[in-house]
Order: C-alpha cells, then sequence, then structure tokens
C-alpha cells in the first residue's frame, strides 16, 4: 500500500452533544415526512447529517490505532437513502492486521453508534481480504456496490474500489449472479407480482430494492446498455422518490424499520399525502394507483435490464417478413416508425413471441407506449383477420401471462379495450384480495397456462378437462373480462357482462362465442357458492347447477374458471380441500348433465315453449313444434338455438317409416350430419355403419327420440381421408347409402365386414376399456358407459352389440376427447329398463368387442 | 370455560356462525379438515370408473365459552347444523385452563 495522506483528527464529542445532532437531523426529517416530502433530496440530506455524527466519532476511534484504516458506507446508507429507523451498514477497513488497538478502535466506533440506538450492520476486512471474492455472502457483495467512502484513509478506499468496483471480471462476475439470485429469489417471496395490496416497499416486486438493482446493474454494466432507454433515468428517479416519501412516513408511524404499506397505514400515508378527495376510500384508491404506477415504471426498468445483460456487442436481427425481426432480446419491428403507423400490425409480434416462445422486444413495446394512445379501439380490429389472431394469442399456452402482461403494461390492452383500462391499477380492499383486479385478471390466465404442465398431481384433473374443452380462447377471453366491472360498487359480476359484450361485439365475436362469455362472466361466483355454501348431497342442488350450466362444455369452463379465479385471489386461498369440494361438484354434474338428462322432457305447454314460437317462420306451426318437440329431453333445447330447431322441425315434415331425412354442413374444420327418421332397430348403428364406411371419424353428436317415435341424430365428424374434397359426388353417395341402409335395401353389416378389417386404430397410447351400467340417473332407461381407445367404426360397433342385444337406444351422447371415446348410451329393453342378467350378457358381448378391438390394436403397433 | 369444537357439514358454517353469535359468542375458529365417521367416505364414479372417497370434507370450528354459555352455545349449534341425515357432524367439549388476550394481556374470561 501507499502512503496515506494525513486527516484532520476531529475533537473528542460529548455523548450528549451526539444526541442533540441526531434529534436535530431526525426532528428535520420528520418534519418533511409530515409533509409527505421526506424523498430523495430529504434522505440525502438526513445522510449529510448521519455522516457528520458517524464522522465525529470515527474521529475519536482512529486515534486508538496507528494503522491506517478507512470507513465505508455500504447497501442503502451508500446511497444516501437513510430513512428514520434504516440500519447503518458500515464497512472498517484496514491496512494491516487486527489487533488489541484495531479492536479497540471499532468498539470506539460502534459503541457510541449503539447508545445513539441505531442499528449498525458492520464489517470489517484488511485489504488483503479482497484478494478472494466472499461468494457465500451474496448480500454482503451486492452491499459492495453501493459503497462510498465516509472518512479514514482515502487510498484505501480508492484500493478496494479499483479492485472490487471496477472492471475486475473476478468480482463482476459474482457480484452480478448475487444480485440476480437474490432478486429472483425476493420475487418469488412475492408471487412474482408487483401488484400486492398490501406491499412491502422494499422488498416487494417494483419496489425499492429493484430500482437499486436496476442502478446496480446499469454500474455492473452489459457492454454497451442497449437495454435501458435515456427516459428511464428520469422516470426511475421520480419512482424512486415516492417510493422512499411513503417509507419514511411508514418509519414515522410505526416508530421501527417496518416497511410494509398495510391497508391500515395506506389511510394515514394517503393523508399525508393530502388528497383533494375527501373520502378516505378514495384516497387510499388514488394513493394505490400512483404507487402500482411508479412500481411499474421500476419494474419495466428492472425487465429492461435483465434483458439487456444478454445483449451481443453487435446488435443484429433475422427477418421474419416484411414487419418482424427476430431479436436479441425478442421479437421486434423491422421499421419501428412505420409500425407506428399501422396498429393493426401489434398484435402479431404477440403471436409470434408466443410461437417462437421469445420476449417482444422493448424496441416494440416502447413503440407501443408512445403511440398507442393515438388509436381508437376500432383500429386495432379492423378485420375479423386481427380478431381471429386475438383469438388464437389467447389460447393457453407458455408464455401467454408474460405476453398478456407486456400489452397490459405498455397501454395496448387498455386500448384495444378500454373496458379492461378501467380496471387499471384497481385496489379492491377485503380480507382475502392479496392484488389488484387487473393483475388478479392476469394471475387467473398465468394459473390457466401452468395448467398445460401441471406441478402437481391433484391439478392434472383440471389440466385434462383444459384439453378437453373445444374453444379454451373463449376461457381465457372471460376470464380478461370478469372482473371489469369492478370499476364500479354494483354488483360486478352484471357490470362485467355489460362491458364485455360491448367489447366482444365490437369486435365482431360470432354471437354464439359472445353468449358462451357472457354465461361464464356472469355466473364466474357461482359454482364456488354452490361447492363451498350448498348442500351437495342434496341431488336437487345438483340439479339445479346442472339446468344452469346446460352442457358439459360450459361445465368444463365455469370449473375452470373457478379453480382459477379463487386461486388467483391469494397465495393460499384454493386450499386442496377446497379443491376437492369443487371437484366433487364437477363430477356430480357432469353424472347429471350425461347420466341423468333422460328423465327431464321438455314441457310443451305454450308458455314453456312460447320463446320458440313467437319467433317461428311462416312456414312452421306451433302445433308442428309442440309435435316435435314432445318427449324429447331438456337437453335438446340446451344443445340448440332456435334457428336449429326450425331446421329440425323442416326435417321431421311428412317422414315415413324407412325413410331418412339429412341435412349436411361443413362446420369449421369438421361436419354436421342431421338425421331425421322414425325409430326402428339398429337405426343409430346404420348411421354410425355407414359413416364409418366412408372412412369418417366421428367426434361428437347425440341421437334423440320424442314421444311420436321420430329420432333425431346430430353427429360431427371429421372426414380425415379428404373424401368429401376428393370426391364431388361424395356427399350425394352418403346420403344415398344412408337412405338405402335405413330402408333395407343394402345391408351396411355385409358392406362393411371387408373394410373393418383395414380399419387402422387411433392414437398412440393404449386405454382400459371401461363398460359401466348405471341405475341411479334415470327410472327409465338404463344407462351405458362406454370409454374406449378411439377407433373407425367403434361407435357402429358398439351399438351394433346394443341392438343385437334386443335393445332399443333411446339417447345417446358422444364425446371424443384426445383418443378417448367416450359414450353414453339410454338403453331399453322391450320398452323397460334391462335386467340385471341383461346387463351382464350385454357387459359380456361389448367386453368381448373392446377386448378384440384391444389385440386389435396391439397386432396393428406390432406390425408397424 | 370450555372449548366446544363442532365437526359440521361445509354448506352448513353461515348457520352456525349465526346461530352462535346470536348466543353471544364473539368469536371462533374454523379450520378446513376431511375425515370420516359413520358416514364413511362414499364412492365417486367419473367416466364408468370408480373412485374411492375415503375422507368426507367438513368444517372444524372451535369456540372458547365460558362455563355459564356452553349449553346454549351447544344447542345452536345443534339447532343450526342439523339435517337429520348421517353426516350432520358431533361437538366435542373440553375443559380450558388459561385464555389470554395477546394485546391487552386480559385473562381468563375477560380475554373471551
Amino acid at each position: 500500500m501507499g502512503k496515506y495522506r494525513s486527516r484532520k483528527v476531529h475533537p473528542t464529542p460529548s455523548p450528549d452533544a451526539l444526541k442533540n445532532l441526531l434529534y436535530a437531523a431526525r426532528d428535520e426529517l420528520t418534519t418533511e415526512t409530515r409533509l409527505a416530502r421526506a424523498g430523495l433530496d430529504a434522505l440525502n440530506r438526513y445522510s449529510d447529517r448521519v455522516d457528520e455524527l458517524v464522522r465525529l466519532i470515527f474521529g475519536n476511534a482512529r486515534k486508538c490505532t496507528e494503522t491506517p484504516l478507512a470507513l465505508l458506507a455500504l447497501g442503502g446508507y451508500g446511497r444516501k437513502q437513510l430513512c428514520l429507523h434504516s440500519d447503518i451498514d458500515l464497512m472498517v477497513v484496514f491496512d494491516g492486521s487486527i489487533g488489541v488497538a484495531e479492536e479497540r478502535s471499532l468498539k470506539s466506533l460502534l459503541h457510541p453508534l449503539w447508545d445513539l440506538h441505531f442499528d449498525v450492520g458492520h464489517q470489517v476486512r484488511v485489504l488483503r481480504d479482497f484478494e478472494n471474492v466472499e461468494t457465500d455472502n451474496p448480500e454482503y457483495l451486492v452491499a459492495l456496490l453501493d459503497a462510498r467512502f465516509l472518512d479514514g484513509d482515502q487510498a484505501i478506499f480508492d484500493h478496494f474500489s479499483e479492485t472490487c468496483l471496477g472492471d475486475n471480471p473476478t468480482w463482476q462476475q459474482p457480484i452480478r449472479s448475487a444480485l440476480l439470485d437474490l432478486t429472483e429469489q425476493r420475487h418469488v417471496q412475492y408471487n412474482q407480482t408487483l401488484y400486492q395490496l398490501e406491499p412491502d416497499l422494499k422488498d416487494s416486486p417494483g419496489a425499492l430494492r429493484d430500482a437499486s438493482a436496476v442502478r446496480l446493474l446499469a454500474r455492473l454494466g452489459n457492454g454497451n446498455g442497449t437495454g435501458r432507454r435515456a427516459s428511464d433515468t428520469g422516470r426511475l428517479s421520480e419512482a424512486e422518490d415516492f417510493l422512499l416519501r411513503i417509507r419514511s412516513i411508514l418509519h414515522l408511524e410505526r416508530g421501527r424499520n417496518l416497511n410494509t404499506l398495510s391497508h391500515e397505514l395506506q389511510e394515514t400515508v394517503a393523508d399525508l399525502f393530502g388528497s383533494s378527495d375527501e373520502q378516505p376510500r378514495r384516497q387510499v384508491e388514488a394513493l394505490m394507483s400512483t404507487y402500482f404506477h411508479h412500481a411499474r415504471i421500476i419494474s419495466r426498468s428492472l425487465a429492461a435490464s435483465l434483458k439487456s445483460l444478454g445483449t451481443p456487442v453487435t446488435v443484429s436481427s433475422t427477418p421474419i417478413n416484411d414487419d418482424l425481426a427476430r431479436a436479441w432480446d425478442g421479437i421486434r419491428f423491422t421499421d419501428a416508425t412505420r409500425a407506428s403507423l399501422r396498429p393493426r400490425t401489434w398484435l402479431r409480434v404477440f403471436e409470434v413471441a408466443l410461437d417462437e416462445n421469445t420476449n417482444v422486444s422493448e424496441q416494440v413495446l416502447t413503440c407501443i407506449e408512445r403511440h398507442g394512445e393515438r388509436y381508437a379501439p376500432e383500429r386495432f380490429f379492423p378485420s375479423p383477420d386481427e380478431r381471429d389472431l386475438f383469438l388464437r394469442i389467447l389460447r393457453p399456452r407458455p408464455g401467454l401471462y408474460a405476453r398478456l402482461s407486456e400489452m397490459h403494461d405498455s397501454g395496448l390492452l387498455g386500448r384495444m379495450f378500454p373496458e379492461f383500462q378501467k380496471i387499471y391499477c384497481r385496489v379492491i380492499r377485503d380480507f382475502y384480495h392479496k392484488y389488484t383486479v387487473d393483475e388478479h385478471t392476469l394471475l387467473t390466465i398465468r394459473t390457466i397456462e401452468r395448467l398445460c404442465a401441471p406441478a402437481n398431481p391433484s391439478r392434472e384433473r383440471f389440466a385434462n378437462l383444459l384439453t378437453e374443452l373445444r374453444a379454451p380462447e373463449l376461457l381465457v377471453l372471460a376470464l380478461l373480462f370478469h372482473d371489469v366491472g369492478k370499476w364500479t360498487n354494483k354488483n360486478h359480476a352484471e357490470e362485467s357482462v355489460r362491458m364485455a359484450v360491448g367489447a366482444l361485439r365490437r369486435i365482431k365475436l360470432p354471437e354464439s362465442a359472445v353468449t358462451t362469455v357472457q354465461f361464464l362472466i356472469r355466473h364466474h361466483l357461482q359454482m364456488s357458492t354452490v361447492a363451498f355454501r350448498r348442500d351437495m348431497e342434496d341431488p336437487e342442488v345438483v340439479n339445479q347447477f346442472a339446468r344452469l350450466v346446460g352442457t358439459e362444455q360450459r361445465l368444463k369452463l365455469l370449473c375452470l374458471l373457478t379453480l382459477v379465479d379463487i386461486e388467483a385471489v391469494g397465495p393460499d386461498v384454493m386450499t386442496p380441500w377446497k379443491e376437492e369440494m369443487l371437484w366433487r361438484l364437477y363430477v356430480d354434474t357432469y353424472n347429471r348433465l350425461t347420466l341423468g338428462y333422460g328423465d327431464e322432457v321438455i314441457d310443451t305447454t305454450a308458455a314453456a315453449i312460447a320463446e320458440l314460437t313467437t319467433a317461428r317462420p311462416d312456414d312452421i306451426s306451433e302445433q308442428d313444434i309442440a309435435t316435435f318437440l314432445a318427449g324429447l329431453p331438456q337437453r335438446y333445447l340446451r344443445l340448440f338455438e332456435q334457428s336449429r330447431v326450425y331446421e329440425h322441425v323442416r326435417l321431421s315434415r311428412d317422414i315415413k317409416r324407412s325413410e331418412v331425412h339429412c341435412a349436411l354442413e361443413e362446420k369449421g374444420s369438421a361436419w354436421e350430419l342431421s338425421v331425421v327418421s322414425i325409430n326402428q332397430p339398429r337405426l343409430f348403428s346404420n348411421i354410425c355403419g355407414v359413416l364409418s364406411y366412408f372412412g369418417m371419424d366421428i367426434l361428437r353428436g347425440q341421437a334423440m327420440t320424442n314421444e311420436h317415435g321420430l329420432v333425431l341424430d346430430v353427429v360431427q365428424f371429421a372426414d380425415t381421408e379428404s373424401f368429401f374434397r376428393l370426391n364431388p359426388s361424395a356427399k350425394p353417395e352418403l346420403v344415398d347409402l344412408l337412405q338405402d341402409v335405413v330402408a333395407g335395401r343394402a345391408d351396411i353389416t355385409q358392406t362393411l365386414r371387408g373394410k373393418e378389417r383395414g380399419l387402422a386404430p387411433r392414437g398412440p397410447s393404449r386405454i382400459n376399456p371401461i363398460v359401466h351400467f348405471d341405475r341411479q340417473y334415470s327410472d327409465r332407461y338404463t344407462i351405458l358407459e362406454l370409454i374406449a381407445r378411439d377407433a373407425w367404426g367403434l361407435l357402429y360397433r358398439t351399438s351394433r352389440v346394443i341392438s343385437q342385444h334386443g335393445c332399443d337406444i333411446e339417447l345417446v351422447l358422444i364425446t371424443t376427447e384426445g383418443n378417448r371415446a367416450i359414450d353414453v348410451f339410454h338403453i331399453t329393453h322391450h320398452g323397460v329398463k334391462l335386467s340385471a342378467a341383461s346387463e351382464r350378457a350385454l357387459a359380456t358381448d361389448l367386453d368381448a368387442m373392446l377386448g378384440k378391438q384391444n389385440e386389435d390394436d396391439q397386432g396393428d403397433r406390432s406390425s408397424e | 370455560m370450555k372449548l366446544i369444537t363442532a365437526i359440521i357439514k361445509p354448506h352448513m358454517l353461515d348457520d352456525v356462525r349465526d346461530a352462535v353469535a346470536k348466543s353471544g359468542i364473539q368469536g371462533l375458529t374454523v379450520t378446513e379438515v376431511k375425515g370420516f365417521g359413520r358416514q364413511k367416505g362414499h364412492t365417486e364414479i367419473y367416466r364408468g370408473a370408480e373412485y374411492s372417497v375415503d375422507f368426507v370434507p367438513k368444517i372444524k370450528i372451535d369456540i372458547v365459552a365460558d362455563d355459564p354459555q356452553t349449553d346454549s352455545v351447544i344447542d345452536a349449534i345443534m339447532a343450526s347444523a342439523r339435517t337429520g341425515e348421517i353426516g350432520d357432524g358431533k361437538i366435542f367439549v373440553s375443559e380450558i385452563g388459561q385464555v389470554v388476550r395477546i394485546r391487552t394481556g386480559e385473562a381468563g374470561t375477560a380475554a373471551l
């Protein structure tokens, strides 16, 4: 070590003099705090006053030793952000070994500080200690970054600074790792979200430690600092200043170093900030909205700093198309100026980022942030293409929460849907909610995203429901809007429905999808009410709930919505107990919907079907409708809209025995065949056989019989072999064969015999078949549930076995989920339920048929 | 003083809370529990497969009452939690040695 400059020796201060100095400094800070002005400047001045005090004490302490030494301020004290009851972190560095004299000097420094009731965090080192990095002490390493020279020998500090704080990679790398690890651990403690309703001003995401992390990362450097925007620095300081002003008030009010902005203290802080609103609740809401605004700025700055850590020295990008490119920090615009003029292209960035499982770049977010306000909501959805793109974005998958959060933070979500902006940083104060309404909403979607790969085995059953949804994006859409009505104190579910419907019609969402979303939002609290506050052992409670949801798809949607809505209230709100109760209600209701619907037939009195008869077209009479509906299960009206009912009535006209009236329509990627006929043996089996003959993959459907023996079969199937596309005459051929088979002019069993051998199994995994009879759910029917590996012709073979036993198939529900076929048959034998012996015989033959299918599957696999 | 522990059906919680509040009780603790008594578990059938549910979800309520209050609290729970069906639950009563309110240091019945 070189020669040290001689330093001024302070006179020995008396304890009273020290106290007076401290009290004067605290009085000054207290005055500023009461005026809500104790931010960066005030704390800087207070830190200066504490510096003065510490130097006085240190001047006396250093007389005790001849060894050169330096006194450093670390951490928050190093940053000059001391609040009234903050710890003061000090480090004494000796240039020489530590003996009795040095220990005496340390005591002379620390004892007076303790007598003044400072909480002192002290580190003592000798210069050679800095030859090694203390990687096992991450907090210490991070605190070093804020080290500030207080007193003593400047050259010691210079040496320390050159060694530890310079460009030395031996130190930089572990300090950066320690900072990143501590930041990550801290964020995990707060569920990775800044929107805490009772935030910790120091440790929460978006709070003071994060602001400090941004500055420290900038100081550690990343080569070119591309991740930070110049405008961030001013906004970051402003945010930090606001948080420090609140922290100062907390210290004053609590009389301790406690930094949680509790509900109770929010009122005090809001009052000191002197909001113009006289209502305490509104004052608090204004305070918290401002807090979240600043916390979000800090959080965004930190995110940008973290992204910039990976910045290559030369920033290059790979074009994806004319508008977008793949860059080091995610997807960016090839030309930000051009993109700023074309808001319809912005959503595409988020879709590509999701597809490629990467980020949206800061360039894009900044562009949206700066220019978004210029555009009305309609400008983002000029055609159905943009609406469909938005729906594709909403399909649950990894990264959805992050992308939606970016959309929200950059203001895009609020510009596209001003309805969502109404809950921006909205605070709901109650015992349970931990997050703001907008963040609660986004967290529900994060829980849905996590169901794509559930970490907890008990969540697998819910994850399966998610895979069974036909339009999971509607669930996410409903979640996005389910609480927007919380901006008022009205019935929030109804207000949310009103707002959501307006938004969804604006983007021209198909009316059937609007109805589904509307249903989910309106009833988003209903399932938890029934599960936790109603007697689920009472069958009528489950019946009523089943009537409310109507269909299995809606039940699954509502069940998942309920699960994630509760989970996003707070970390421990969705307990395993509640999860079990929710699942139990789901199962009971599912069984009711699929097994227990047969006995509830439509009431065809004039009043009950008034809606249908009033809106009927001219060619259909009231009597037509009543005759067709008589004896059909109520489920029919839940499944089919009015226009479909009228189509079915038309199909039923003038039908004669051995005739079929059909309608074949393309519906998205599938086809739908509606068949009306007079009930006769093997009718359902014959229809399935014809579809199988043409290689059609039956996806879902139902068959229902009315009291006049009229049968309606509606079957959706996929033309996996492109038969219709490749053969222009295929559609009439299918209808002709169907008519011939039903009329007895053709034998589908014979026709299929040759083809059956060639029918390959579908899907990769083996499924143990289940044949289950239920006697509980219906007074009229025996209910047969069959779960098996999906295969071409399965439904035909099953219904053929049932018919061979002389059973009539009255109602059928067909579902295909992944490679599983889930079919429910309501059957009778000579008009009554099956006897136990008949059930056993039928089960034996069905087991044999399914067993043979499994053998065939294995044979096929072994030959593959 | 007595500790009254009641195991009840979950949906009865609101009624029981209101009933014991009317009988003068100012606080209670609620816990989500699972277990079985004579009701045992049940068999759940989902898509044709049977699953045995061994433990039935219940709510446990803990109330500490002054001795003279005990009977009226038990009566209130009985009246509000009873459906007459199996699975209505049970009430356990045990002695309490001492109660202290942490905030004020009050002890005994004053702390209830």
